[in-house]
């Protein structure tokens, strides 16, 4: 049940897009602002820029110095935080309803005035290192690299919205100010706001605080388009952990695209789940799906101690991939031979009645419960926004449930051509411990 | 009664404590848990492993459904069902859409008294518990914890290990193993149903002792004996890890219990030090003073028989030294000099303010009712929550820092690529 039939939106003069939705009863509100901006709007030597903008903005305002958002929010028992993507970034807080002009507030002096002054751009240089070389620790994040720099060659989902290395060591202040002033602005955000509040009182307060700002932010229709792939890719890394695994991307049509929601079913039956409609957590994997294929296939088989899947939900073409951590004595071979044997056998033989029927009742009962919460109403909002136009989650909802199983298979073989394949493997070469 | 910081109880004939809570009023969710003795602590010694493998378990078929048939019923009814399995207890949790409320507390109860693993998949569940067994070396973070404290417990004591086992213990498990693990502990001694919903408590109650029927006159489990042997303090041996990118420091030691007459000014103190994302002194000096980091924060996990606390803190070789001796300050200071008192009342002031946001969720407020439940509150406790914090001086938690981060018996590891 997708929420906009209960939502109000409109825009203000200066462009900005507000998305309300109250819940009386709530004891709790939560603001999102959305910024249309993300690793998509990088180039190579500011990679990591997006990312980087997103913590200044807690550094200092205008009205708020630096630490004084945090005070601000979390001394009434809010919670706050940020996060960067491919195609967006997002400030969100939670706060006791009474408390609601706090973020309204912060989020109108830093959507345009945050001062990004030199000392903190230095300072926050080696947070943003320890960040990235806190992914680094992980295996998980070095294939997951791996497969965007195979997948592609030109458009910015090649690299992590954590940035190159080189380029967290030299970007500036400079660099970071200009981005910052392109891309935020009232024209390429939109603010949510959920939960337990006044809808009158709460419109006039942002036409208070965010009509007499000025109309900024660029939104650049990134004009680099991947080339079609003409041939599987292949990298194998080695290097600290314990499980041997196995990542195989394929090239996925982005959000818009007609073949999307048979995808979206055609990962349910796969992995178990598809991200934009799970049963449980509003993000993240919710856990094991025994009665998917490819947990049969491979973790019953005892190849796999685990085995999903995940379709991308993007603006421009992704990758659906297909992850697997191999069992004890289990080649990376035999595994990717398992895996191929499942999409050939999809692409060829296509899904059963009743795969289909449990598949359209894991997507309604995902929808269902989506919007429990002010936090995960304001996050949902938001995420579609930036996905689609006015209406996209509920159109989304309606097509997938609609798809045929003829489409899967369909679907199926066009998304598993090996012309566009990907694949990564990762040997462990131990704990690396010399203790 | 719809007050959801206020948890009704009702202890069964069979001896089952059922617990009430009510869903928050906009929220369309039910959860419900069961929470038994069951956790690691009871381990055999030679079986270790066989609390977590039996609470893994838990999900593969129950009653009359094989594993496949429990997973797309549970979809069906639009519900999850979670195993958990801790130090001193297991939890198994069904959430889900209120009108699937009986159906899926009628499954958790098919789950505690009737699970039905096969040898396939126990020999899965092992397969899984082995992958854990190496990651948990070969992460610097989650070595670092271990090797923390495996140095400040003594050997058999629960708190000392994270529940997986060795390869061999977990190799030599065998169903009837499971089979007897389960029947001793799930029992209705020592167990509780915690129930979030908004249906009343009687209700809740005779459905309980409907569902539930078979955990009659099954009798719990003896509480393990802790050992006190000493252990070893101060900074432990480096563990290099060549390869990877980042440290990964960790130091702490044993704690206080939940029911420690400190625990409220503790809590405060370890918000103080480094629980309170954002505000708190860790945080402030080592991210947002020095830039040294992207992480570090404080934990105080306080348990029935005793619990822990641990600092951690992830940053560059090259810093590693400047991000220890900050952390050690800070420590230090938390425990010698009692916060100033508008520090103290920022702190308290956001803990109180953060209740409603628990309540945002029926799986939030859930977490309040399995937490009053289990540590034998009162079912208003969150309601003098608040009053209790406000009651906390300055120099209680310098007091309380003192005890509950106990400089004597505490710990330091360093663990990464060049240490």
């Amino acid at each position: 049940m997708s929420r906009s039939g209960l939502v109000d939106r409109f825009s203000l003069p200066n462009g900005l897009e507000v998305i309300l939705a109250p819940t009386p009863r709530s004891p709790t509100v939560s603001v999102w602002v959305w910024y249309r901006v993300g690793s998509k709007n990088e180039w190579p030597g500011v990679t990591g820029a997006s990312h980087w903008v997103e913590h200044m903005l807690f550094l200092g305002s205008p009205r708020y110095r630096k630490g004084e958002i945090d005070r601000a929010v979390i001394g009434v028992g809010g919670r706050l935080n940020a996060f960067t993507g491919n195609v967006f970034t997002a400030y969100f807080s939670t706060v006791p309803r009474e408390h609601l002009a706090i973020p309204l507030r912060i989020e109108a002096d830093r959507m345009t005035r945050a001062l990004l002054a030199p000392a903190e751009v230095t300072r926050e240089r080696t947070v943003i290192r320890s960040e990235r070389e806190g992914a680094e620790n992980w295996p998980e994040f070095r294939v997951s690299e791996t497969v965007d720099e195979l997948a592609f060659r030109r458009h910015p989902y090649r690299w992590s919205p954590l940035g190159y290395p080189e380029d967290i060591l030299a970007l500036t202040q400079k660099d970071l100010a200009a981005y910052y002033h392109r891309f935020y602005g009232t024209s390429n955000a939109v603010l949510v706001v959920a939960g337990g509040f006044d809808r009158g009182a709460v419109t006039r307060t942002i036409r208070r605080r965010f009509g007499p700002l000025p109309r900024t932010g660029e939104d650049p229709t990134v004009s680099t388009k991947e080339p079609p792939a003409t041939g599987e890719r292949r990298a194998r890394l080695s290097g600290p952990g314990s499980t041997p695994s196995l990542t195989i991307g394929w090239r996925q049509p982005g959000i818009a695209d007609r073949r999307i929601p048979a995808i979206a079913m055609l990962d349910v039956i796969l992995g178990g789940e598809t991200a934009l409609f799970r049963i449980g957590r509003p993000w993240g994997s919710s856990g094991e799906h025994p009665s998917a294929r490819l947990y049969r296939a491979l973790v019953d088989s005892g190849l796999a101690v685990s085995a999903t899947s995940s379709f991308s939900p993007r603006i421009h073409p992704g990758t659906f991939t297909i992850d697997i951590q191999a069992a004890k004595g289990i080649t990376l071979e035999r595994l990717e031979e398992a895996v191929l044997r499942e999409t050939e056998r999809i692409a060829r033989a296509g899904v059963t009645r009743r795969e289909m029927d449990d598949a359209r009742v894991k997507v309604r009962r995902g929808a269902e419960l989506a919007y429990e919460g002010a936090g995960a109403t304001g996050f949902r909002l938001g995420y579609f926004a930036m996905l689609g136009p006015k209406g996209f989650e509920r159109a989304l909802l309606r097509a997938i449930l609609r798809v045929r199983a003829s489409d899967v298979q369909v679907a199926a073989r066009e998304l598993f051509e090996s012309a566009s394949r990907v694949v990564v493997g990762y040997d462990p070469t131990g704990d690396g411990s010399a203790g | 009664m719809s007050d959801p910081l206020v948890i009704e109880r009702s202890e069964r004939p069979s001896g089952l404590v059922v617990a009430r809570q009510a869903a928050p009023a906009f929220a369309p969710s039910i959860a419900a848990t069961f929470v038994a003795p069951a956790g690691y602590a009871y381990d055999p010694s030679g079986s270790e492993g066989l609390a977590l493998l039996a609470s893994s378990l838990a999900s593969s078929g129950a009653g009359r459904r094989n594993r496949i048939e429990l997973a797309r019923e549970l979809d069906r009814l639009g519900g999850t069902l979670r195993t958990s399995c801790h130090p001193e207890s297991a939890e198994v949790t069904v959430w889900g859409p209120r009108a699937s409320s009986e159906a899926l507390v009628a499954i958790l109860a098919d789950v505690v008294l009737a699970p039905r693993a096969g040898t396939a998949d126990l020999d899965r569940v092992r397969r899984q518990l082995y992958e854990r067994q190496l990651r948990e070396t070969s992460q610097p973070e989650s070595r670092a914890e271990r090797e923390l404290f495996r140095a400040v417990f003594p050997p058999g004591h629960p708190y000392r290990l994270s529940g997986v086992g060795s390869r061999r213990s977990i190799g030599r498990i065998r169903r009837s193993d499971i089979a007897r693990f389960h029947h001793d502990h799930f029992s209705s001694e020592g167990s509780f149903l915690v129930v979030t919903s908004a249906r009343p408590l009687q209700a809740i109650a005779r459905s309980a002792d409907r569902l539930f029927a078979g955990l009659k006159g099954r009798r719990g489990p003896k509480l393990p004996q802790l050992p006190t042997a000493r252990t070893r303090t101060g900074a432990l041996p480096p563990i290099a890890m060549p390869g990877r990118a980042q440290v990964e420091i960790r130091m702490g030691g044993p704690s206080i219990a939940r029911g420690s007459e400190v625990y409220p000014a503790a809590y405060l103190a370890n918000e103080i030090l480094g629980g309170r994302p954002l505000l708190a002194r860790l945080f402030q000096k080592v991210r947002e003073a020095h830039g040294l980091a992207y992480h570090a924060s404080s934990e105080l996990e306080p348990m029935r028989w005793g619990g822990h606390w641990l600092v951690q803190a992830g940053t560059g070789p090259e810093r590693t030294a400047k991000v220890l001796k900050l952390l050690e300050s800070e420590i230090d200071r938390i425990r010698d000099t009692p916060p100033s008192t508008a520090e103290l009342e920022a702190i308290r002031t956001s803990a109180i303010g953060e209740i409603p946001l628990g309540l945002e969720t029926t799986s939030g407020a859930h977490e309040f009712a399995v937490d009053v439940t289990y540590h034998g509150l009162p079912g208003d406790f969150y309601r003098a929550w608040p009053g209790i914090l406000r009651s906390v001086r300055p120099s209680d938690v310098r007091r309380a820092a003192e005890i509950a981060f106990d400089a004597t018996r505490a710990a330091t590891i360093v663990v990464g690529p060049t240490v």
